[in-house]
C-alpha cells in the first residue's frame, strides 16, 4: 500500500468515520452527564431508555409517523417517562447516605426489566429502520454517507441547544444552583424538587433522541443498551460529570483514540485503551477535563 | 462487653449455626437418597456465596460496591484449573489460587482505592471487563471457548480423603471452606481492623484523628475480599470440570451484588443465604419462564428500595431481641441505638 | 436412635418413589432435554432449536413415537453461558432422568455439556455449534453433531467461489474471539487451495458498534470479495453500513452460515443481495420431504425454518432411528446405533460417521436474492466432510 493510498483511504476516513461515531458517544454521553453531574446519580439504566427511544421510534414509524416528526415526538414522550422514574424510583431513595451506591443499584435493577419487557414487546429478533437520507457523498476520495453527514450537524445543533439551555437561560441558572448547593438554591426560591425531576426526565429525552438518531445505524434489539454504557461512562469522566462541553471534547477524542488506536495496534485493544484512560482520569484528575456542572 | 455491634454479629452467627445445620440435614437426606443433582446446585450455590460474601465484605463493611468482583473469582477458577490440570492435588490449586488472587487484589487495590463512592464501581466494573476480554481473546487459556478436561480430584485431609466427585463429599468439603471463610470475615470485622472499617463507612473523615490509615483499612478489607472470591473461585473447576471466561463476566458480579442486596447488606451471613436464595429463585422461575430478569429485577430493586437490610434484616431483630432477654445482655440496653450498622447507614451525610 | 429411624424412613420413602419412577420411565415417555438459550443474544437461534425440536416430536408422536413410547421434551434455559448449561444439564440428566440432551448453541456451552454427558454416562449431541473442535481434538464419545461444521461450510463455498470468481483477491473481516477466527482461518485455506489470493485481514471485536473505521482498508486492498464471519447484530451493522458507504457495488460478499440467518435477514434489508455462504440448509431445497417439513413449520410458527430449525428437526429423527435399531435407550447401545447411521432430514440423508461423530451431507452454496437464499450451488457429501481428526476413540 503506498503512502498517498494509506491517507486517503485509511487515515483520513478514518478521522471522518470517527468523527460521526464521536456524535453518537457524544449524544448518548449528553443525558448521562446531565443526570450524573446534576443529581450525583449514576442512571444505569441510560442505555435502556437509549433502547426505548430507538424502539419507540421503530413502532412509531410502523404506525406511520415521519421521521422528522419523530425526532420531537419521541423525546417529549420519553420526559413523562423520565419524571415517573425519578418520582418513583430515585426519589424514595435519594435521601439515603448511600446515595450513589444505592441509586445505582435501583437503576440497575430497573435495567434489567426494561431489556426483557422490550424483548417481550419487539421479539428477540434485531430490526431496522430504513435509513432516513439515503445516498453518500464523495469529498476527496473520502465517502461519507448522507445521513453521518446529517447525524453530526444535528448532533452539534443539539449539543449547542442544551448548552444555551443549561449555561445561558434562567431554567438552566436553577438546575446549576440546585446542583452546586441544593439547600442555598432551596432558600432562593428554586423549587429544587420540579428542577431535579425535570433533570432527570431531560437526560432520559435527550436518551430517547439518540435511539431515534442512531437505529438507523447501530439498528434496533432489545440488549442494545450495553452497546454505549462503558464507553459513555468514560466520556462523562473524562469529560468531567455534568460538563457538556467535556462529554464533546472527551466524546471526539475518544473515538479517535479508538479508531486510531484499531489501526495501528490491534481492535482488540481499542476497550483497554479507553478503560485505561477512564483509569487515569479518575487516579489523577478526578475532576475530569473540564470540572463539575455548577462547580467550574 | 456486648454492644449492639456483637449483639447484631452473635444474632448473626446463630444464623450462621442454622445454616450450617441446614445444610447438614440436607446432606443427610441427600446422602441417603443417593441424590446427585441438588447436593452439587448447592455446592455450586456455596462457591457463588464465597463471592457474595467477599461483596459484602467490600459493600457493607467499608461501603465500596465493587462492580467487578468476578475477576478474582474468575482468576482463582483459571489458576486452580490450570494447576489442576499439570498436577491434580487440592492443596497445590488452593495454594495457587490463593498466590494469584493476592497477588491481583494488591495490584487492583492499588488502581481501584484510588478512588471511591461511583467511581469506585465504575472502576472495578471496567478492570473486569477487560480483563475478561483479555481471557476471551487468549488462546491459550481456551479462549470464548474455556477449557474443559479438569479431573476429577481426590482431596486429601491426613489419612482421609474425599473426592471431588462425591456429591455428598465435596458439598461437606466446599461447606466447610465457605463457613472457613464466613468465621474468619467476622472474626477479623470483630477485631479492632474491623471495627475501623465500620467507623470509616460512618463517617470516614474523622477516622485518621483516631489515628488509624484510611487508606490501609480499605487496602487490607480489598485484598481480603479478592482472596475470599479467588478461593471460592477455586472451587468452581473441582465441581463442574471447566472453566469459560463468562465466570468473569458482569453477570457474575451482578448476581453476586443481587444476592448479597437479597440477603442483607452489611450481614456477612446475608450474603450466603441471599444466594442460596438466589439459586433457589433461578431455578423456580427458569422452568416456569424465560424472563427471570424481570422477576430477579423487581425483588432486587424492592430489596433496594424497601428493605436496606434484606431478607437478614427481617430476622436478625427478631433474634437479637431473643439474645437481648437473656441477662448478660443488660448493658447493652444502655449503649446507644446510633451505634449499629443500621442507623450509621441512614444517618445523615457529613 | 431417633435420627437413624427418620433416616430408614426417609431413605425407605425415596427408594419406594425411585423404584415407581424407574418402572415409569420404562413404559412412560421418552424424555429429551433441551438446553438451549431461550434469554440473551442468542435467544432467536434458541427458538429455532425449540421449533424444530417441537415440530420433531408432534410429528413423531402423532405416528405413534419412538419404539412405541412417546417424545417428551423438557426445556431449560443456558442464557447462552456454560456454567449455566452445565447446571441446567446437569439437571435434565440427573433430575428428570432424560435420556437425550440437545440444545446448546455457543461452542463453550457445547463442549462444557460433552464432558458433563461423558461424566454422566449419558449422551448429547448439537444441532448449532459449528467449531470443529467439537468434532475434532476436543471430540467426545458422547457427543454427536448432525449440523455442517465449519470446515464443511468452508469447502462448499471456496469450490463455489474458484468457479465464479477464479483467483479472486479476499478480503477477510472477522470477530475478534476464538469462533470468529477459526472461521475465518478454515476458509482461508480452503479458498487458498482452490486459487485465491489473500489481500489483507482484519478481526474486530464482538459486538462492534460501527465497522466504517476498516473500511478504509477494505477499500485501499481493492478486493473482489469480502469474507465475513461475524454473526447476528454485529452482520446487519457490518452490511448495513458497507451499504450506506456505497461500498458494495462490485464486491461479493460471503461468510460463515450463520453469518446471514432468518433472525437478521430482514433487518439488513437490500444489504444482505448477493450474499453468498455454504450450508447444509435452505428452505429452497427442492425436495417433497422439504417442502412438507417447511410447510409444516411455518404452519406452526409464523416462519421460515433456518438451518438451526431444520438441523435440530433432523436429529430427532436420527435418536428415534437408533433407538429403534437398538431397541433400547441405554447409552452404550444408542451410540453403537447412532454411530454409521443413515437417516433421512428435509435436506436429504445424513450419515453419522462413526470415527468423530460428524453428520455426513450434502452442503449447498446459497445466495441471498431478493431477500430469500436461493440455492446456486452443491457439494456431495464425502466432497465436503474433510478429514476425521478426533483420536480419541
Amino acid at each position: 500500500m503506498t503512502a498517498i493510498d494509506y491517507l486517503q483511504f485509511v487515515l483520513a476516513p478514518q478521522v471522518v468515520n470517527g468523527l460521526a461515531l464521536g456524535v453518537a458517544v457524544v449524544l448518548v454521553a449528553l443525558g448521562l452527564t446531565i443526570i450524573f453531574g446534576m443529581l450525583d446519580v449514576i442512571n444505569m439504566s441510560h442505555g435502556e431508555f437509549y433502547a426505548i427511544g430507538a424502539y419507540a421510534a421503530l413502532a412509531l414509524a410502523a404506525a406511520g409517523v415521519g421521521f422528522w416528526f419523530l425526532l420531537v415526538l419521541v423525546p417529549v414522550l420519553m420526559i413523562p417517562l423520565g419524571m415517573a422514574a425519578e418520582r418513583l424510583l430515585i426519589r424514595p431513595v435519594f435521601g439515603s447516605k448511600d446515595r450513589h451506591v444505592t441509586t445505582l443499584l435501583v437503576t440497575f435493577g430497573l435495567g434489567l426489566i426494561v431489556e426483557d419487557v422490550l424483548k417481550i414487546i419487539f421479539g428477540a429478533n434485531t430490526q431496522r429502520p430504513p435509513t432516513p437520507i439515503p445516498g453518500a457523498s464523495e469529498m476527496f476520495g473520502i465517502i461519507l454517507p448522507n445521513y453521518r453527514l446529517f447525524l453530526i450537524l444535528v448532533g452539534a445543533a443539539i449539543v449547542l441547544g442544551v448548552a444555551y439551555v443549561v449555561y445561558r437561560t434562567r431554567l438552566g441558572a436553577m438546575v446549576r444552583a440546585a446542583a452546586f448547593d441544593r439547600n442555598m438554591a432551596a432558600s432562593l426560591g428554586v423549587p429544587v424538587s420540579l428542577v431535579y425531576a425535570g433533570t432527570f426526565a431531560f437526560g432520559v429525552g435527550l436518551a430517547g433522541l439518540a435511539g431515534v438518531l442512531l437505529a438507523p445505524i447501530y439498528s434496533v434489539f432489545p440488549t442494545m443498551g450495553r452497546d454505549f454504557i462503558l464507553l459513555a461512562f468514560t466520556v462523562v469522566i473524562v469529560g468531567g460529570m455534568g460538563s457538556i462541553w467535556g462529554a464533546v471534547v472527551a466524546g471526539l477524542l475518544l473515538t479517535q483514540v479508538q479508531a486510531l488506536a484499531s489501526l495501528v495496534i490491534s481492535p482488540v485493544w481499542t476497550d483497554p485503551i479507553v478503560f485505561g484512560t477512564m483509569v487515569a482520569f479518575l487516579v489523577f484528575r478526578p475532576q475530569g477535563l473540564f470540572g463539575r456542572l455548577g462547580h467550574a | 462487653m456486648h454492644d449492639r455491634l456483637t449483639q447484631s454479629m452473635r444474632a448473626s452467627h446463630l444464623l450462621a449455626l442454622l445454616f450450617v445445620l441446614a445444610s447438614l440435614g440436607l446432606a443427610a437426606i441427600g446422602a441417603v437418597t443417593g441424590d446427585t443433582f441438588y447436593l452439587r446446585l448447592g455446592t455450586e450455590a456455596l462457591i457463588f456465596a464465597g463471592l457474595a460474601l467477599s461483596v459484602d465484605l467490600l459493600l457493607g463493611y467499608s461501603g465500596a460496591l465493587s462492580l467487578g468482583q468476578a475477576l478474582y473469582f474468575g482468576i482463582g477458577a483459571y489458576v486452580s484449573a490450570l494447576t489442576l490440570m499439570k498436577v491434580p492435588s487440592f492443596w497445590l490449586a488452593m495454594a495457587a489460587a490463593f498466590a494469584a488472587s493476592l497477588l491481583a487484589a494488591i495490584i487492583g487495590g492499588l488502581i481501584a482505592n484510588r478512588v471511591r463512592g461511583v467511581y469506585f464501581a465504575l472502576i472495578t466494573f471496567g478492570l473486569a471487563q477487560v480483563f475478561a476480554k483479555v481471557v476471551y481473546n487468549t488462546r491459550e487459556l481456551g479462549a470464548s471457548d474455556g477449557m474443559i478436561g479438569i479431573p476429577v480430584i481426590e482431596i486429601g485431609f491426613g489419612p482421609f480423603s474425599v473426592s471431588a466427585g462425591s456429591p455428598v463429599g465435596f458439598f461437606l468439603v466446599v461447606l466447610s471452606i465457605i463457613m472457613g471463610l464466613y468465621a474468619l470475615t467476622a472474626y477479623l470485622l470483630d477485631t479492632p481492623f474491623g471495627r475501623v472499617l465500620t467507623a470509616l463507612k460512618a463517617n470516614e473523615k474523622r477516622v485518621p484523628f483516631l489515628g488509624y490509615s484510611v487508606w490501609r483499612a480499605r487496602m487490607a478489607a480489598y485484598v481480603l475480599a479478592g482472596l475470599i472470591a479467588g478461593l471460592s473461585g477455586a472451587l468452581y473447576p473441582m465441581l463442574r470440570g471447566f472453566v469459560s471466561p463468562e465466570l468473569m463476566f458482569f453477570a457474575t458480579s451482578g448476581n453476586a451484588v443481587i444476592s448479597v442486596i437479597l440477603g442483607g447488606v452489611g450481614t456477612l451471613i446475608g450474603a450466603i443465604y441471599g444466594s442460596v436464595l438466589l439459586v433457589i429463585l433461578k431455578s423456580i422461575i427458569g422452568s416456569w419462564t424465560e424472563h427471570h430478569l424481570i422477576v430477579i429485577g423487581a425483588l432486587f430493586m424492592v430489596c433496594v428500595m424497601f428493605l436496606p437490610k434484606g431478607l437478614i434484616g427481617f430476622v436478625r431483630p427478631r433474634i437479637e431481641a431473643l439474645l437481648m432477654r437473656r441477662p448478660q445482655a443488660g448493658p447493652a440496653l444502655a449503649e446507644p441505638a446510633r451505634l449499629t450498622p443500621a442507623a450509621l447507614k441512614s444517618g445523615s451525610a457529613s | 436412635m431417633t435420627s437413624a429411624i427418620i433416616k430408614t424412613l426417609i431413605g425407605g420413602l425415596l427408594a419406594a418413589t425411585a423404584l415407581s419412577g424407574g418402572a415409569f420411565a420404562q413404559s412412560g415417555p421418552i424424555k429429551i432435554g433441551v438446553v438451549t438459550p431461550l434469554s440473551g443474544t442468542y435467544t432467536p437461534i434458541g427458538q429455532q432449536v425449540r421449533w424444530g425440536l417441537e415440530l420433531a416430536a408432534k410429528e413423531i408422536n402423532a405416528a405413534g413415537g419412538v419404539a412405541g413410547r412417546q417424545v417428551a421434551l423438557v426445556f431449560e434455559d443456558e442464557e447462552a453461558n456454560p456454567a449455566v448449561a452445565v447446571q441446567k444439564a446437569e439437571k435434565l440428566f440427573q433430575v428428570e432422568k432424560v435420556d437425550f440432551l440437545t440444545g446448546t448453541v455457543n461452542s463453550g456451552s457445547t463442549l462444557a455439556v460433552a464432558q458433563l454427558a461423558e461424566r454422566n454416562n449419558k449422551l448429547a449431541a448439537t444441532t448449532v455449534s459449528f467449531a470443529d473442535s467439537i468434532t475434532g481434538d476436543k471430540c467426545s464419545p458422547n457427543m454427536f453433531r448432525v449440523n455442517a461444521r465449519a470446515e464443511q461450510q468452508s469447502v462448499a463455498l471456496a469450490a463455489w467461489l474458484a468457479k465464479e470468481k477464479p483467483k479472486a483477491k479476499v478480503y477477510y473481516l472477522g470477530p475478534d474471539y476464538e469462533m470468529g477466527r477459526s472461521t475465518v482461518a478454515a476458509f482461508k485455506s480452503s479458498a487458498e487451495k482452490t486459487g485465491s489470493a489473500t489481500g489483507g485481514e482484519v478481526f474486530a471485536p464482538l459486538d462492534s458498534k460501527d465497522y466504517t473505521q476498516y473500511f478504509g482498508q477494505i477499500r485501499a486492498t481493492r478486493p473482489q470479495v469480502l469474507y465475513t464471519s461475524v454473526a447476528g447484530n454485529d452482520t446487519v451493522r457490518l452490511l448495513t453500513q458497507l451499504q450506506d458507504f456505497g461500498l458494495l457495488s462490485g464486491l461479493t460478499v460471503v461468510g460463515a452460515s450463520g453469518t446471514v440467518t432468518s433472525q437478521n435477514i430482514t433487518a439488513i434489508g437490500a444489504a444482505a443481495e448477493g450474499f453468498a455462504t455454504g450450508v447444509g440448509y435452505s428452505p429452497q431445497i427442492d425436495r417433497p420431504e422439504n417442502k412438507k417439513f417447511v410447510e409444516a413449520f411455518r404452519a406452526a410458527n409464523k416462519a421460515d425454518p433456518d438451518l438451526y430449525g431444520a438441523d435440530s428437526y433432523g436429529l430427532l429423527f436420527a435418536y428415534k432411528a437408533a433407538v429403534e435399531k437398538a431397541g433400547s435407550t441405554e447409552t452404550d447401545k444408542v451410540r453403537e446405533a447412532l454411530r454409521g447411521l443413515t437417516w433421512q432430514t428435509p435436506q436429504g440423508a445424513k450419515t453419522i460417521r462413526a470415527g468423530d461423530h460428524q453428520a455426513m451431507q450434502p452442503m449447498y452454496v446459497v445466495r441471498v436474492t431478493k431477500g430469500k437464499f436461493d440455492i446456486i450451488d452443491n457439494v456431495a457429501a464425502e466432497n465436503a466432510i474433510g478429514p476425521d481428526a478426533c483420536t480419541r476413540f
